[in-house]
């Protein structure tokens, strides 16, 4: 997978970098407008991460011309400014997603993951299977190894969301906004309380633990045995 | 938009036009009667003589009396100063002229019944005379045509009186409007002069003077009312002005217990080497302050923008009690650890944006939570009031807040124990984004402690969706 950040924060783009491609990526770095606008028009990428604050050439006018040159690759821009016109006028120019600065790099990362995940066909799941763990998606069924454990739906929609961003560290505040629909910081531990419920129910009575805490960060589920 | 007239020049045009018309309706009334007083006089004279000549006309029985008529008009005329006579016999030839003017000229055009007996007024020769004409039918008569008389006074003198006497006050009137003006003008300046003192004390007023006050009892009455709402104006604007310098000196202490910490931590930890471990360790603490700052300045920047009413708005109408159902489900597992029940009653529901309006009841909620003691339920209660709006009220069981803070409560960093901050209890400024948000809805908040119970209670107008989105 081949990302292409255009980014003019020296120090913000090489960490963006380094920890993209330690997550497994390929990156490509373009440090102003014109360079970002060239490799986005000339290059393939799979996913341009895009600031809109750019010398030259704004990252509108790169996201623009991409689109205008029919070409659909997913856009996550950043933006500085909380503002509602920046956001507005991304997403009606054609961009994916955004996020505002500063954010966890782990929500980034989740981010990412989506949009990459969104290009592929959506295949039709009728159940998630981590390990010896079972989600039976049409009937909202839990099982580990066999034994069939009964989960609220919340917890369901927790677990299932762990599940699919299986091997990612989810913030909490990405959880909030996907499972509860809060979308702002609630500055409890709601979200550690949940797991810790969770975590009671499907890894407590077993040897192996699927969910992680990951210090600082948030919350991970690990389907391969790293231990 | 044109400015409007000085103050000065609307009253003194106002004073001005209403001496005007004071003035010169007081002159025609006068002018008017003693116009018509000469008239009367005039009239008055001319109908004696009238009624002589009348008389003696009257008596003629035969054309031999016509002779003695002359003799007797003139004793008529006797004691009438000026007065002038003229008499046409039924053929219309004169049978008595007097001396003075021609009056023929005046009996002419045969005068038909209605000119008959009628005073008027009559100019000959650069002389003005007032005539009253005549026309007088005898039964017995045998000749056609009656006889006919003009009298005359000449009022020459009543003119000249008149005229100087309009000239005269006329010239007054320009005079006394003139001198009004003056006067209102004056008045007016001098009226002003208070106003300039209050200007005075105004202009030296500087920012950081604000605790300066206008005194309402040195200005005239009408002017009390202003220093009073200047006042007024100068105890908000202090107010905020503290408020802010407050915030600044609270964000700048805010910030730097983060920072202390960590460069206090980065030093240590550079200061010898270390194992990756004791490295991740100081990282891990570093990022816990770094997520801090970076929810306070999302906070801030959150804040800001609702103040402005920036916000991007989907403005909707929705039920409440869904809200408090999600936002129950959201928070039901940490109630329970808390062993704090929630509880909602009523329903009601409510137009704005939903989003920013749950992250309101959200904070409340949470507070709620926080400080209730174990055991406790948190009653939420939806209603309408009679006027169409809407009350949420968020109760809970704990530690009665003292009079004093619940003014302040809302403010941004506010703590009512400045020496206590709790880890989970966010970075201080959740209430404040409940007012911030509550007001952009055109709302109000409520608190009330006491019996150990708190009650925030939110109240919002009947609004239409229109009403919202147009702002």
């Amino acid at each position: 997978m081949k990302i292409l950040i255009v980014e003019d924060e020296t120090k913000i783009s090489e960490y963006l970098r380094q920890g993209l491609s330690e997550a497994g990526f390929m990156v490509d770095l373009a440090r102003n407008g014109l360079d970002g606008h060239h490799r986005a028009m000339t290059e393939s990428y799979d996913l341009v991460i895009l600031d809109v604050m750019l010398p030259r050439i704004d990252g509108w006018k790169i996201l623009e011309a991409m689109r205008d040159a029919g070409n659909t690759v997913p856009v996550l821009f950043l933006t500085a400014r909380d503002g509602v016109d920046d956001r507005v006028k991304g997403l009606e120019l054609g961009a994916d997603d955004y996020l505002i600065k500063p954010f966890a790099f782990a929500e980034l990362l989740a981010r990412v993951r989506t949009l990459l995940r969104r290009g592929a066909a959506p295949a039709i799941e009728t159940s998630l299977i981590v390990a010896d763990l079972e989600l039976d998606l049409m009937r909202r069924r839990v099982t580990r190894a066999g034994q069939r454990i009964s989960l609220t739906a919340k917890e369901f929609a927790l677990l299932e969301l762990l599940i699919r961003h299986q091997n990612e560290v989810l913030p909490r505040s990405l959880i909030a906004s996907q499972v509860w629909d809060m979308n702002f910081d609630s500055n409890t531990n709601v979200i550690d309380v949940a797991i810790r419920r969770l975590r009671a129910k499907i890894d407590d009575a077993f040897e192996r633990k699927l969910i992680h805490t990951v210090r600082g960060m948030g919350y991970m589920l690990e389907s391969n045995d790293g231990t | 938009m044109r400015r409007p007239l000085s103050l000065a020049l609307r009253l003194t045009l106002l004073f001005s036009i209403s001496a005007a018309i004071a003035f010169s309706a007081f002159g025609w009334v006068i002018v008017q009667s003693t116009e018509n007083h000469f008239k009367e006089q005039d009239g008055d004279e001319l109908v004696v003589i009238a009624d002589a000549v009348q008389a003696a006309l009257l008596e003629i029985r035969t054309p031999q009396d016509i002779t003695f008529l002359e003799p007797r008009f003139a004793d008529i005329l006797v004691g009438h100063h000026d007065a002038s006579l003229y008499v046409a016999g039924p053929d219309g030839k004169a049978l008595y002229a007097s001396e003075g003017p021609d009056l023929s000229a005046v009996l002419r055009p045969v005068p038909n019944g209605s000119a008959a007996n009628s005073v008027r007024a009559w100019n000959d020769a650069d002389r003005s005379y007032r005539v009253l004409t005549e026309s007088v039918y005898k039964r017995a008569e045998t000749t056609s045509g009656p006889y006919a008389f003009a009298v005359a006074v000449p009022i020459d003198d009543h003119v000249r009186f008149l005229a100087s006497f309009r000239r005269n006050l006329s010239l007054l009137i320009v005079g006394s409007i003139a001198l009004m003006s003056l006067m209102g003008w004056i008045a007016v300046r001098q009226g002003h002069v208070p106003l300039h003192g209050i200007v005075e004390q105004i202009r030296h007023i500087r920012a950081d003077e604000l605790a300066v006050r206008l005194s309402p009892d040195d200005v005239p009455a009408e002017l009390t009312e202003l220093a009073i709402s200047f006042n007024e104006m100068l105890e908000r604007v202090d107010e905020a002005f503290h408020r802010l310098s407050d915030f600044n000196a609270d964000i700048a202490h805010e910030l730097r217990t983060p920072i202390a910490n960590l460069m206090t931590q980065t030093e240590v930890g550079l200061s010898r080497a270390r194992t990756a471990d004791e490295y991740r360790e100081i990282l891990y603490s570093n990022m816990e302050e770094y997520q801090r700052m970076a929810q306070m300045v999302g906070d801030m920047l959150f804040l800001a923008q609702s103040d402005n009413r920036q916000q991007e708005g989907s403005i909707a109408e929705f039920e409440l009690t869904n809200e408090f159902h999600d936002l129950f489900e959201f928070y039901e597992g940490w109630a329970d650890e808390c062993d704090v029940k929630l509880d909602l009653t009523g329903t009601a529901k409510t137009t704005g944006d939903r989003r920013m309006l749950r992250r309101a009841l959200s904070n409340l909620l949470s507070n709620a939570i926080r400080h209730s003691p174990p055991g406790a339920t948190i009653r939420v209660n939806l209603n309408v009031t009679e006027t169409g709006e809407t009350r949420i009220s968020i109760a809970n069981p704990g530690p009665t807040i003292p009079a004093e803070h619940l003014p302040r409560l809302f403010d941004r960093f506010y703590r009512i124990d400045r020496s206590r901050q709790q880890s989970d209890e966010g970075v201080g400024l959740g209430l404040a984004i409940v007012k911030s948000i509550v007001n952009a809805h055109d709302g109000r908040i409520d608190v009330v402690s006491d019996n150990g119970c708190t009650q925030f209670v939110i109240t919002l107008p009947a609004h239409s969706v229109s009403d919202l989105s147009s702002e």
